[in-house]
């Protein structure tokens, strides 16, 4: 099928996918294995299409047919085990592997796991349009990724128990549940069925037709029909025993969640409708979807995930009406959900690169939501904490890029040198550069609107919506689908149309390009000129940033009125001189008219009689990703800080009047902490500031401690000060504020450089006499910031000599708190609050205590509160602490049952959050390495381990151990390993014990005995693996040795250079090659295909270490004669049923048996000079996990 | 004999008969019951009976005892209801006639031959009824109030008494003995379950200081985390019914909430929300369309592959 150039969409593909029926008929909640069928309609493109490549994980696939016709395949994939190499072990290897690994299967260049071979009979059938029909069977079987089981173990029917199930993935992950064409660009209609529980409910993508029992009637089949095309990654799957709420506003709406929750979800979703409202509204466009669906799940991979018609949510996100804090970030989160339906679900992208145009678009009108529901005091308040977000991203880590182009050329120029990782995947990304991703392509879409106006940017909008919707409803051309793909390129060509501007330099320099700017700003007013002279600098030589050209708005306000000059930032114009409009005239007594027309009345005593400005203001509006350090006097920022309405001015002069600790700011803050129109916002971060003042200038301070009057004045009885009302948090403004000064209180510090006394008490108070029995809110939130209070009162003890810590030594004040915190978790075990927010609280408090010494250091409390079965937030807030315990305390044991929580833990948020913590603080740094005792070859290996093949079945995990491996070791090979030449020269055995005693010696036995066998079956595996598979190319021991010594990557054949241009997978997909046909095929008939995934699978399952390896070495091979020595490889702990099946195809092998022999002889020439210690060395490494791979990825070595 | 005192003093005797020591006051009542016990006896002797248990005299005797005592109630009520203070033989009469007993029969049956006569009982001074609260003055009549009106009567009938002090009002000591009060209960309330379960203890010498109750897994923590506590839905309840806000009540009600009819629904307090509700919607209730809620169809026979 010719595409036309226009659409600008040019499928990797040699077919079109356009129908895709998935068909589940059996979800066995206790074995957590779920059974089902694909079948996939599919258009060829090209005539003789022989090979179907699909992406397919962790399925096991019983049969494969082309229509009715059994079809032979094969199963590779690459990203089960990154590195089959093993000394390497340094991440600049290991992440162009990975990157490697991914394209190797990613179904955006044309790949996937699984290649299925047409039938014979149906290559020539000539016309291209011959439908072919894909049938795959497959089933799953306690699946880590993609489909999340959670079983509540209790008694009862699994309806009773509250058993569900959900999908989930980091981005494209459908793969892991069912075998598709795992592409955003793929679309095509669906036909979904799940047969489940008569007691449950299946929720899915698309239209429910019709829900029919089986013949049984013990189950019920879910039919639901999605007749807008849509991408595979689209697709997901809730089934439990929900309780079902159809939205009173909107009856196509359904709302799901789990049993007794209905009271919650039905306040919880009281509200979608405005959003729903909102959306159509802005973009003129009814919701693409006939219907629309909200699942709350439990043990969420995320808060928020979107999928077409429906979006699963966290359960946590559920509240009461009595819940105040809670609301607002539960309304975000739909609002967020349902502007993804838009932009993500209905529209697609077309390539990882676009993705930056459908996350800034839904984030955009994300935004706009905020400021019609939250007010353009929370939206501004909103782009500048994102702003300075990012900024503070780049500047450390640097740039983070919207839309990289990788122009053929491979890793030399990669656009992001900065980074430990690949930006050429979703799945390489650090979460974190995601996150901060997602937030700049939001912000950029805000500068675009700057740029084009509002109404036309919804126009753009509202066009891309149109042309979707028309696509979509186009049957059967599936040509014309593409149309609901956005692409960078389509996206500017409309605005361009649309606006008739050209937004080219402000792509080039936002989306191109990473890096934000830096500006230092400084002025000084000339009298005699009246002319203000502005002096605009920039870093853009530091990481992160780059260098700006263009307009720059500033702001100035002057005794006569606030004026904007557009400047231009030049080359090397850093002066700017602006004239004043008013000459200095203090003494008439008139009022100044501000930016928003008010006038007001200022005290001007405090301000420089010679000049008329009262401040200056760089960039107001934020239409530039900058960080700006601006230079102007302390009672400018006063002036700024009172008078400026723009709570974005606020904000910085509060930030800006740190550095000031006088009474005159003093009394600034606390005006603005009185003032009750002031955004609550602001105020809450003059409360803080506050503080910073009053500490900076606690000698000359005067008066009771900060704030104390204040919170006295506003929230305390008139007739007994020191007792607080009773709660009553009608207005919330003023509960913010009341639940924020005492947290900053506490921060008070007097000379001794303690909490004073009077504070302490006086928050003691607080806790004494809160009452809450007539308020309509509940008040844990408050209470648990009041724990926070106590815990930011805390200093470190006095110790003397590290004597032990017991409860007679312990200090008054520190006595105190420790009554308040123990009856507060005990209380919560009897009245628990919402979110556990207080549990959440005392566990912060009491490791702060520990570590200030109050109390004996200990994790045994957290990590009882870190396991399965507590609350999440209380687990998070609990593994915390033992991350901060395992930095402080350098405790290898803590550091062991953190990773193999990170392990074992069924619930993939809290895996993904420990290793995040480990890396925001983590045991020890690149830096700190040589030094810690944490530091040495088995944690070396462990994560290792962990990141090159314990964690294939998550993305997201995967990548949060690449980036603690980073932390911890950095680029290079970790240092705390042996040098690899040492290895060669020693006797290693012997040499290793005393390089690194932390080496279980057990393995290293096993490993030795199992040696003869196993050399051998590596050995011949190893052949296989040069001739074969590109990807382990990278892997065989002559590439290693030459690259022993940390090479930069590249010079070698790096997987991903070898793959495109010699596809040398004994299955070329193209059929380019059509010569080698008959060599690609492995597998002749179906059985042997069959028998290869499932075996491959069962290797999956087994641990790695050879030492644990079950001894079944091959019968058929152990008779055989050992192999020569240099035969050994350090491929050495292959696995024996590799050698089984090696055997099975050897009449295969028969002709590739020549090549591998010219193999081997140069391999052994290599080899023999270095001899047998080699060899040794080999096995040697071999013990540790990293280097001993059992646990090979299935190759496609058959 | 209808002296009310009699009554009281009756039962007094009763409950506290065993007590070792006697007032005055109970000596007289001990003697007058004695009396009726031998009255009793004497009538069961007049019978034919030679003998009778104890607890069978003291029976009749109670029973006796009641119905005197009912007669002289009676007939004291009958004279004050004529607005006099001393019954008269009518009074006793018209009692008597009231409670069924033949009047008639009385002369020959106290005439009878074969009655015993029975010795009056020992005299002992009607006991002086204690003043009961001598309390300020006793005041004398007026002077436009005749003399022979009966005295005032005793002062503490009418005055005021403080019997009990001042409720403290102050609110800073109600909100002290309200937190100390709390405060006290949480404390001794975790404590008790920290002793009879499972604790944890932040020192290692020393386990009973801070008691922390050992947390426990939960199958389903979502639950208890996100469901509020009965405790503040009944406080939410409260607060409902105390103060009315602007809102009526039903909207905040929990209770509402937990109606099945998602038509009902409609509390949208927490944050100000420009949500109508549609009006149509009350009639429209029963006519939803969703697929969900449509009945799940029976399998078609020829079962789909």
């Amino acid at each position: 099928m010719n595409r036309k150039k226009d659409k600008g969409f040019e499928s990797p593909r040699p077919y079109k996918l356009t129908h895709q029926a998935v068909c589940i008929n059996n979800i066995n909640f206790q074995r957590k294995s779920v059974i089902g069928y694909v079948e996939l309609t599919i258009f060829p493109t090209v005539v003789n299409l022989n090979r179907i490549k699909l992406n397919s994980k962790q399925c096991r696939i019983y049969r494969v047919r082309v229509n009715d016709l059994e079809a032979p395949f094969i199963y590779n994939d690459p990203t089960l085990e990154v590195c089959h190499h093993e000394s390497k072990q340094n991440l600049n290897y290991f992440s162009s592997a990975y990157t490697a690994a991914v394209t190797a299967v990613d179904p955006d260049a044309g790949n996937g796991e699984l290649c299925i071979k047409v039938p014979s009979e149906l290559w020539k059938q000539g016309d291209e349009m011959k439908v072919l029909k894909v049938y795959i069977e497959f089933s799953l079987d306690q699946p880590k990724g993609g489909l999340h089981f959670v079983v509540p173990n209790v008694e009862g029917s699994m309806a009773e128990r509250g058993a569900h199930i959900f999908s989930f993935g980091n981005q494209n992950s459908t793969r892991f549940w069912f075998p598709c064409v795992d592409s955003y660009s793929e679309l095509c209609t669906w036909k979904l069925e799940f047969t489940v529980d008569a007691s449950m409910v299946a929720v899915s993508c698309g239209d429910l037709l019709e829900t029919v029992y089986t013949h049984d009637m013990r189950k019920k089949t879910f039919h639901y029909m999605l007749p807008i095309p849509t991408a595979a990654p689209n697709i997901s799957l809730a089934v439990g025993p929900f309780e079902i709420l159809v939205d009173p506003y909107m009856h196509e709406v359904t709302h799901f969640c789990l049993p007794q929750l209905l009271p919650l979800l039905k306040h919880s979703m009281s509200f979608l409708h405005e959003i729903f409202e909102f959306y159509e509204e802005i973009l003129t466009c009814r919701y693409p979807y006939a219907c629309f669906k909200t699942v709350f799940v439990d043990e969420a991979y995320m808060q928020v995930s979107a999928y077409a018609s429906m979006s699963i949510f966290s359960t946590n996100l559920l509240h009461s009406a009595m819940i105040i804090d809670q609301t607002p970030l539960t309304r975000r989160c739909l609002a967020q959900a349902l502007a993804q339906q838009f932009f993500g679900c209905f529209i697609s992208r077309m390539s990882w690169a676009d993705e930056w145009v459908l996350k800034g678009i839904s984030g955009y009108i994300y935004g706009l939501y905020l400021k019609k529901t939250f007010g353009v005091n929370e939206y501004r308040h909103w782009i500048k904490e994102e702003l300075d977000k990012i900024v503070e991203y780049e500047l450390k880590m640097g740039g983070v890029l919207l839309h990289p182009t990788f122009c053929g050329v491979k890793e030399k120029d990669n656009p992001t040198p900065h980074l430990h990782f690949s930006i050429k995947h979703p799945h390489t990304l650090s979460w974190e550069y995601y996150k901060m991703f997602q937030c700049k392509a939001h912000l950029v879409m805000r500068l675009i609107e700057n740029r084009i106006s509002m109404e036309f940017m919804l126009q753009v909008f509202n066009k891309l919506l149109s042309l979707a919707s028309t696509a979509s409803s186009q049957k059967y051309q599936s040509h014309m689908w593409s149309q609901m793909l956005v692409s960078t390129s389509s996206f500017l060509k409309s605005i361009s149309n649309v606006s008739g501007k050209d937004i080219g330099p402000l792509i080039k320099q936002w989306v191109d390009q990473s890096a934000v700017v830096k500006f230092y700003g400084s002025f000084a007013f000339n009298r005699k000129r009246n002319v203000l002279e502005l002096e605009i600098r920039q870093d853009y030589t530091s990481s992160g940033t780059q260098k700006y050209v263009g307009p720059i708005k500033v702001t100035v306000q002057e005794l006569d009125g606030s004026f904007n000059h557009t400047l231009q930032i030049e080359e090397n114009s850093l002066k700017h001189d602006i004239p004043c409009h008013s000459k200095s005239r203090r003494n008439k007594k008139k009022k100044i008219p501000l930016m928003n027309g008010e006038e007001v009345d200022m005290d001007l005593s405090a301000m420089d009689a010679d000049s008329p400005l009262l401040w200056i203001r760089i960039d107001p509006d934020m239409s530039i990703l900058r960080k700006v350090e601006f230079e102007q006097a302390d009672f400018m920022w006063q002036y700024q800080l009172r008078y400026e309405r723009d709570v974005v001015a606020q904000v910085e002069a509060i930030s800006a009047l740190e550095r000031y600790p006088t009474p005159a700011s003093r009394l600034a803050l606390t005006d603005i902490l009185e003032q009750e129109q002031c955004f609550y916002r602001v105020r809450i971060q003059a409360c803080f500031c506050l503080a910073k003042i009053a500490n900076a200038m606690v000698s000359t301070w005067t008066g009771p401690p900060a704030m104390k009057s204040l919170f006295t004045r506003m929230f305390c009885c008139k007739t007994c000060p020191n007792i607080v009302k009773t709660n009553n948090f009608i207005n919330f403004q003023s509960y913010f504020l009341q639940k924020t000064m005492p947290v900053a209180m506490a921060l008070l510090r007097d000379v001794q450089n303690l909490c004073p006394k009077e504070v302490l008490n006086f928050i003691l108070d607080l806790i004494k006499y809160n009452d809450n029995r007539k308020n309509k809110f509940s008040d844990n939130y408050y209470r648990a910031e009041l724990i926070d209070a106590l815990t930011n009162s805390l200093t470190p003890a006095i110790s003397i000599s590290n004597e032990v810590r017991t409860v007679d030594n312990l200090n008054a004040d520190v006595r105190l708190i420790l009554e308040e915190i123990t009856r507060f978790l005990n209380m919560e075990k009897l009245l628990p609050s919402y979110r556990n927010t207080i549990t959440v609280s005392c566990l912060r408090a009491v490791r702060m205590l520990q570590k200030n010494g109050h109390i004996p250091s200990d994790p045994g409390l957290f990590k009882s509160y870190a396991e399965y079965g507590h609350f999440v937030d209380v687990r998070v807030a609990a593994l915390e602490a033992v991350v901060d315990y395992t930095r402080v305390d350098r405790s290898s044991e803590d550091l062991q049952w953190l990773l193999d929580m990170v392990h074992n833990d069924p619930t993939h948020y809290i895996r993904h959050k420990i290793l995040s913590m480990l890396c925001k603080n983590p045991p020890f740094t690149k830096a700190e390495a040589a030094d810690s005792s944490l530091c040495n070859e088995a944690l070396v290996d462990q994560l290792w381990k962990l990141m090159n093949s314990g964690t294939s079945q998550d993305w997201r995990l995967r990548c949060d151990a690449v980036n603690l491996y980073y932390t911890l070791f950095g680029l290079m090979r970790p240092s705390c390993l042996p040098l690899p030449e040492l290895g060669l020269v020693l006797n290693l055995k012997e040499k290793k014990a005393v390089l690194n005693p932390t080496i279980k010696p057990e393995s290293g036995s096993a490993g030795a005995d199992l040696t003869p066998g196993m050399g051998f079956q590596a050995s011949m595996k190893e052949e296989l693996l040069i001739l074969e598979t590109p990807i382990s190319t990278v892997a065989t021991p002559n590439q290693g040795l030459k690259r022993k010594l940390d090479t930069p990557l590249g010079s070698p054949p790096e997987p991903g250079q070898v793959l495109p241009d010699e596809p040398s997978s004994k299955v070329p997909l193209k059929s380019r090659y059509p010569t080698q046909d008959e060599e690609d095929i492995d597998m002749d008939t179906v059985h042997d295909s069959q028998a290869f995934i499932y075996h491959q699978l069962n290797m999956l399952e087994r641990p790695s270490t050879p030492g644990k390896e079950p001894p079944s070495v091959e019968p058929v091979l152990l008779p055989m004669p050992a192999m020569p020595l240099p035969m050994f490889s350090k491929e050495s702990s292959g696995s024996s049923k590799h050698g089984e099946h090696q055997h099975h195809h050897h009449h295969h092998e028969h002709k590739k048996k020549k090549k591998k022999h010219k193999h081997k002889h140069k391999h052994k020439h290599k080899h023999e000079s270095k001899d047998k210690e080699k060899e040794r060395d080999a096995r040697g490494f071999s013990n540790s996990p990293a280097s001993g791979h059992s646990l090979r990825s299935p190759s496609l070595s058959d | 004999m209808a002296d009310p005192a009699v009554v009281s003093g009756s039962l007094n005797s009763r409950s506290g008969g065993s007590k070792a020591v006697a007032g005055p006051a109970e000596n007289y009542v001990l003697a007058r019951r004695r009396t009726l016990q031998v009255v009793v006896s004497s009538l069961l002797t007049e019978n034919g009976y030679e003998s009778a248990e104890k607890a069978a005299v003291e029976s009749l005797t109670e029973m006796m005892q009641s119905y005197i005592t009912e007669i002289g109630r009676c007939a004291k009520a009958y004279c004050e209801h004529t607005a006099r203070i001393t019954p008269t033989l009518p009074d006793v009469v018209v009692t008597l006639i009231e409670m069924g007993f033949n009047v008639d029969t009385l002369p020959v049956y106290a005439k009878r031959s074969q009655r015993m006569v029975i010795t009056a009982p020992p005299i002992t001074n009607a006991p002086v009824v204690a003043k009961a609260l001598s309390t300020g003055q006793k005041r004398s009549h007026p002077s436009h109030i005749p003399s022979y009106f009966p005295e005032f009567p005793d002062p503490h009938t009418y005055i005021k008494t403080p019997t009990f002090r001042e409720p403290v009002s102050e609110y800073q000591v109600v909100r002290e003995k309200a937190a100390s009060q709390r405060r006290d209960v949480e404390r001794a309330l975790t404590r008790f379950m920290a002793k009879t379960g499972e604790t944890q203890s932040l020192f290692k010498d020393d386990l009973t200081t801070f008691p922390l109750i050992a947390p426990r897994p939960s199958t389903i923590p979502y639950l208890s985390a996100l469901l509020p506590s009965e405790l503040e839905l009944q406080a939410l309840e409260e607060t409902d019914s105390s103060e009315q806000d602007d809102q009526t009540d039903s909207e905040n009600n929990p209770n509402n909430i937990v109606s099945d009819d998602p038509g009902a629904d409609k509390e949208n307090s927490v944050l100000p929300s420009g949500g109508v509700v549609p009006t149509v919607k009350s009639s429209e209730e029963n006519v939803i369309d969703n697929p969900y809620l449509r009945p799940v169809k029976k399998p078609k026979v020829r079962r789909k592959k």
